[in-house]
């Protein structure tokens, strides 16, 4: 019986892992080949005037695999039609923390996304993607992997803001200038967080929370519930962007 | 007869009396000198301190000035829409 029971979790934790394994080779696939056709985007995170528009494609995940696989349980939650065509479908969720959680669905024979959707703790919806219409076959693309965060990018951040407590799973890639202060990109391998550093506050709104520290002002800005963005900042004692100033990149670096 | 040159003599002697009366200091002349000495000791005492009012008056005055002088205004927060752009350049682009 305790044998049967342990085969089964090991089956269901191999179902798990191999879950993991098909999305990312998908996700990876998605970097050389695309479907193209019809699109329809819809952005309510953050909010923009236009929210729904057409493509011809859907848009680039920036995702790394490895915080992907350490933040996120994946699970193939059954089949479905996406254009017309059989997908299998993903979701993705926080293993801890109440980060957005995803559904991907998979082409089952292009083994490319026809469409994911990113939705809050709460469920709300925050983007989704999916194409209407596709085309005969897949299109070739080049979309280059994120570079990789630099090494010390966190010890760093933690002198520059002592007491900065960053949402479970999140992690610093990469710092840019912004105006007379910085920003400084945020992820779990999935969802991103922009934290700046600034002479001006900035008036509250969903998904964004501020604080005066001495003489500037920290921002959080992402796709989590308030609480948590102001709790990530509550701690922080003093604010000196100075360590930061060596990892700073050009303003058009991709994170 | 009194010579010319007898008379004239006679007035210097009273001369020279006179003058040296008003050389020496009589314990009149010394007190007046005190008075006077006094009264402008006291004089210039008070006008020091007038002045060390009115500086003091001035210091007290700029200081209450610095101090109480409302503090120059910090701009106004930025909209939101601030943020949202600082998050949509990094994590939005393609959207």
């Amino acid at each position: 019986m305790t044998r049967s029971l342990t085969l089964l979790l090991l089956t269901l934790g191999t179902a798990h892992a191999g879950d993991l394994e098909d999305v990312q080779a998908a996700l990876k696939q998605a970097r050389t080949q695309v479907a193209r056709g019809q699109a329809e985007v819809t952005v309510l995170f953050p909010p923009r005037a236009t929210p729904t528009r057409a493509a011809a494609q859907l848009p680039a995940l920036t995702v790394r695999p490895a915080l992907l696989a350490k933040n996120f349980s994946v699970t193939r939650t059954g089949t479905e039609q996406v254009a017309g065509r059989d997908a299998a479908r993903f979701t993705l969720t926080p293993k801890v923390g109440d980060a957005a959680r995803w559904t991907l669905w998979v082409d089952l024979r292009w083994n490319v996304p026809l469409a994911f959707e990113e939705r809050g703790a709460d469920g709300t919806l925050a983007r989704r993607a999916a194409l209407t219409r596709v085309q005969s076959g897949t299109a070739r693309v080049t979309r280059p992997a994120p570079p990789a965060a630099p090494a010390g990018l966190r010890a760093a951040l933690t002198r520059a803001l002592p007491g900065l407590r960053l949402p479970p799973g999140f992690t610093p890639v990469g710092v840019q200038p912004r105006g007379q202060g910085l920003e400084v990109a945020l992820t779990d391998g999935l969802n991103g967080l922009t934290l700046v550093v600034a002479p001006q506050d900035v008036k509250a709104a969903p998904g964004v929370a501020s604080r005066r520290v001495g003489k500037v002002f920290v921002w959080l800005v992402g796709n989590l519930p308030q609480p948590t963005l102001q709790a990530a900042l509550a701690g922080v004692r003093s604010a000196t962007p100075d360590p930061l100033g060596t990892f700073s990149a050009s303003p058009d670096s991709n994170p | 007869m009194t010579h010319p040159t007898d008379r004239h003599t006679d007035d210097f002697d009273d001369l020279d009396t006179l003058l040296a009366q008003a050389r020496q200091l009589t314990p009149a002349d010394l007190s007046a000198a005190d008075r006077f000495l006094t009264r402008r000791r006291a004089a210039r005492s008070r006008s020091r301190a007038g002045w060390l009012t009115g500086a003091l008056a001035s210091a007290a005055l700029v200081a209450g000035l610095t101090v109480l002088r409302p503090a120059a205004p910090l701009p106004g927060p930025l909209p939101s829409s601030a943020a949202y752009d600082a998050y949509q350049s990094a994590w939005g682009a393609d959207w």
